[in-house]
């Protein structure tokens, strides 16, 4: 009933809008595609896909570490929050869903539905007993989730507070959420482009912003970021970084994904007239780049880097402590596919980014360019292992090291 | 075909996951003569105006779709109880069985108007309705195939998505039907219904 009236919003908002309604009606992801291109976003699967095809035995991971299927049977899991009581929480886009996934004392999961037909519930973040969803436009709170799992009660309404845009409000582009708890105790979100590149109005898209837990005091605490869908702060020194997808149909190896460091409030990152540090060929406006802030890292050319985490725990060898496990989904808008991986960013004591590792591999075969899953999210659980998962597949991977 | 053309064709065919799931067709025929060919039509050829067919519909549109129903996502009175609770394995097996189906135009195709027909062709290169449905317009995946279709279902497809009553994965069948009247919706759907 509220996407029906989310939808008719929608319609109305695009057919009222002289502006919005001149749009050329092709699909916003296909919007500059060059003629005779075939390129295109891949299929989703929302489907259970049986525990035998879940592809945890292509993985690949430096000496010592493993991998074991954590969950499975958990159709477009992606990014991930854990309660308290140690439930993973994993949104979803198309689904609508909103999964938990509870350990059983002999080490299985149990996996409950705790919220469905939502309109892509991507963004979560955990706030004591309190869990928060981030849907298109739509903000709901979970209290005391962990204690009701199988009977949840309805959720706290925080859609009106937060006042994000709505789908209409982004024609149909980047308008899923991706949520963080800062150490301030705000919730951090994105606000993507509303568009693959155009101009637009800076103080609305191509955002990070913060906000308080009840929706209030909205604060842009990035601009010029095309549309971020993993962020994380720095554990030591406090300060928000974030993963950033490129620009489309602008050549298989130009832009860049980025990595980004945000040390001042409001500082500017330079989308739509700079990506990954140089000009953007129709869109640069005559503008310096060396004006804005440059990307801490470049992740790779459409690699579709997304959730990421500084690495707290003591599990791993002490050369990953502090350092950023980045996933990247893998790319549709490039002819030979990159990502479909997880990459460390190392940091050096400044903060620098030295050199990006290869850390999970495995699931793109170059040879026959196919792909096995996609990871989207990294978490790092209370005893240090690492969850990654995997949209594609339904499944949550678990990594471990033994010495 | 340029080289590049062909390589991006390549890559298209052959991105996808590499364990490919394993539908039965078999069963879902089964399946479906339970709970399907009352409306959709005993070999998927729909007698019903308003009710689409889909034999030779792509597996992967089926699927989404009847997820999208029941997660109630996607509204459709008539069909909820049917997907209420379906298993995805019965999801993914009728989806095999329509789409193993030869397709075939609706058998009570009104007669083809001309000046409709060049009325709805001449919107389908401006709408770039081959973006998504290929050049074709037989689809791919999760895009539907749209020829040869009831007319009566095209247009109120089209309608739902037009007056935002209707939503895919995402919303850029919406935005695709931005601004068109209901007698280019009705033109779009006499040309796609004759399209073979």
């Amino acid at each position: 009933m509220t996407m029906r009236r989310l939808l008719l919003g929608l319609a109305v908002a695009l057919a009222a809008g002289p502006a919005l309604a001149q749009q050329p009606a092709v699909p916003g992801w296909a919007v500059g595609r060059p003629e005779g291109s075939t390129l295109a976003p891949h299929a989703p699967r929302l489907t259970v896909t049986p525990p035998d095809q879940v592809p945890v035995g292509a993985l690949r991971l430096p000496p010592g570490f493993q991998a074991e299927v954590f969950a499975h049977g958990i159709p477009g899991a992606r990014m991930m929050a854990e309660g308290p009581n140690g439930t993973i929480f994993a949104g979803t886009r198309a689904i609508g869903r909103v999964y938990a996934i509870s350990r059983n004392p002999d080490g299985t999961t149990r996996t409950r539905i705790i919220a469905q037909g939502l309109a892509q519930p991507n963004g979560l973040v955990m706030i004591g007993n309190s869990l928060y969803v981030l849907a298109v436009n739509r903000v709901l709170r979970y209290d005391n989730i962990e204690a009701n799992l199988d009977n949840v009660p309805a959720p706290v309404e925080l859609t009106q507070a937060f006042g994000l845009p709505t789908d209409a409000d982004h024609g149909g582009n980047h308008s899923w959420k991706f949520a963080a708890l800062g150490p301030d105790g705000r919730i951090y979100t994105n606000v993507g482009m509303n568009c693959n590149i155009c101009e637009t109005d800076r103080d609305r898209f191509a955002l990070l912003v913060s906000f308080n837990p009840d929706g209030s005091d909205r604060r842009i605490e990035a601009r010029g970021v095309r549309n971020s869908v993993g962020m994380a702060h720095h554990p030591v020194t406090r300060e928000l970084w974030a993963t950033n997808n490129g620009r489309d149909w602008a050549g298989n190896d130009w832009p860049n994904d980025t990595l980004h460091r945000v040390r001042r409030m409001g500082e500017d990152h330079g989308f739509p007239f700079c990506s990954s540090g140089s000009a953007d060929p129709q869109f640069n406006a005559g503008r310096n780049c060396s004006e804005f802030v440059q990307p801490a890292a470049l992740l790779g050319p459409h690699v579709a880097s997304l959730g990421m985490r500084f690495y707290t725990g003591t599990m791993f060898p002490e050369a990953y402590r502090n350092q950023i496990f980045i996933a990247r989904r893998g790319s549709w808008n490039r002819e030979r596919l990159t990502g479909y991986d997880v990459v460390v960013a190392h940091l050096d004591a400044q903060g620098n980014v030295t050199r990006l590792e290869e850390f999970m591999t495995g699931l793109r075969d170059d040879a026959n360019q196919r792909f096995l899953d996609r990871p989207v999210d990294v978490h790092v659980m209370r005893d240090g292992s690492l969850l990654v998962s995997g949209e594609q597949m339904g499944a949550i991977y678990r990594i471990t090291y033994r010495r | 075909m340029r080289p590049g053309h062909l390589l991006a064709a390549a890559v298209l065919a052959a991105a996808l996951p590499h364990t490919a799931p394993a539908q039965d067709a078999a069963r879902g025929a089964g399946l479906a003569a339970d709970r399907c060919s009352a409306c959709h039509g005993a070999d998927g050829r729909s007698q019903i105006p308003d009710i689409p067919s889909l034999a030779g519909q792509q597996a992967g549109f089926i699927t989404l779709q009847m997820i999208l129903i029941r997660e109630g996502i996607r509204h459709v009175p008539a069909m909820a109880a049917v997907a209420q609770g379906m298993p995805d394995r019965d999801i993914e097996d009728l989806a095999a069985y329509f789409a193993s189906l030869p397709p075939a135009p609706p058998e009570d195709r009104r007669p083809r108007d001309a000046a409709l027909a060049s009325a709805g062709e001449a919107l389908i290169g401006p709408r770039l309705c081959g973006v998504c449905h290929l050049p074709s317009l037989t689809g791919r995946d999760q895009i539907p195939r749209i020829v040869a279709q009831h007319e009566d279902y095209l247009a109120r497809a089209m309608t739902e998505y037009r007056d935002g009553r209707r939503v895919g994965a995402d919303a850029q069948m919406n935005g695709a039907m931005v601004g068109l009247s209901d007698a280019d919706i009705a033109a779009l759907a006499h040309y796609l219904a004759h399209r073979d």
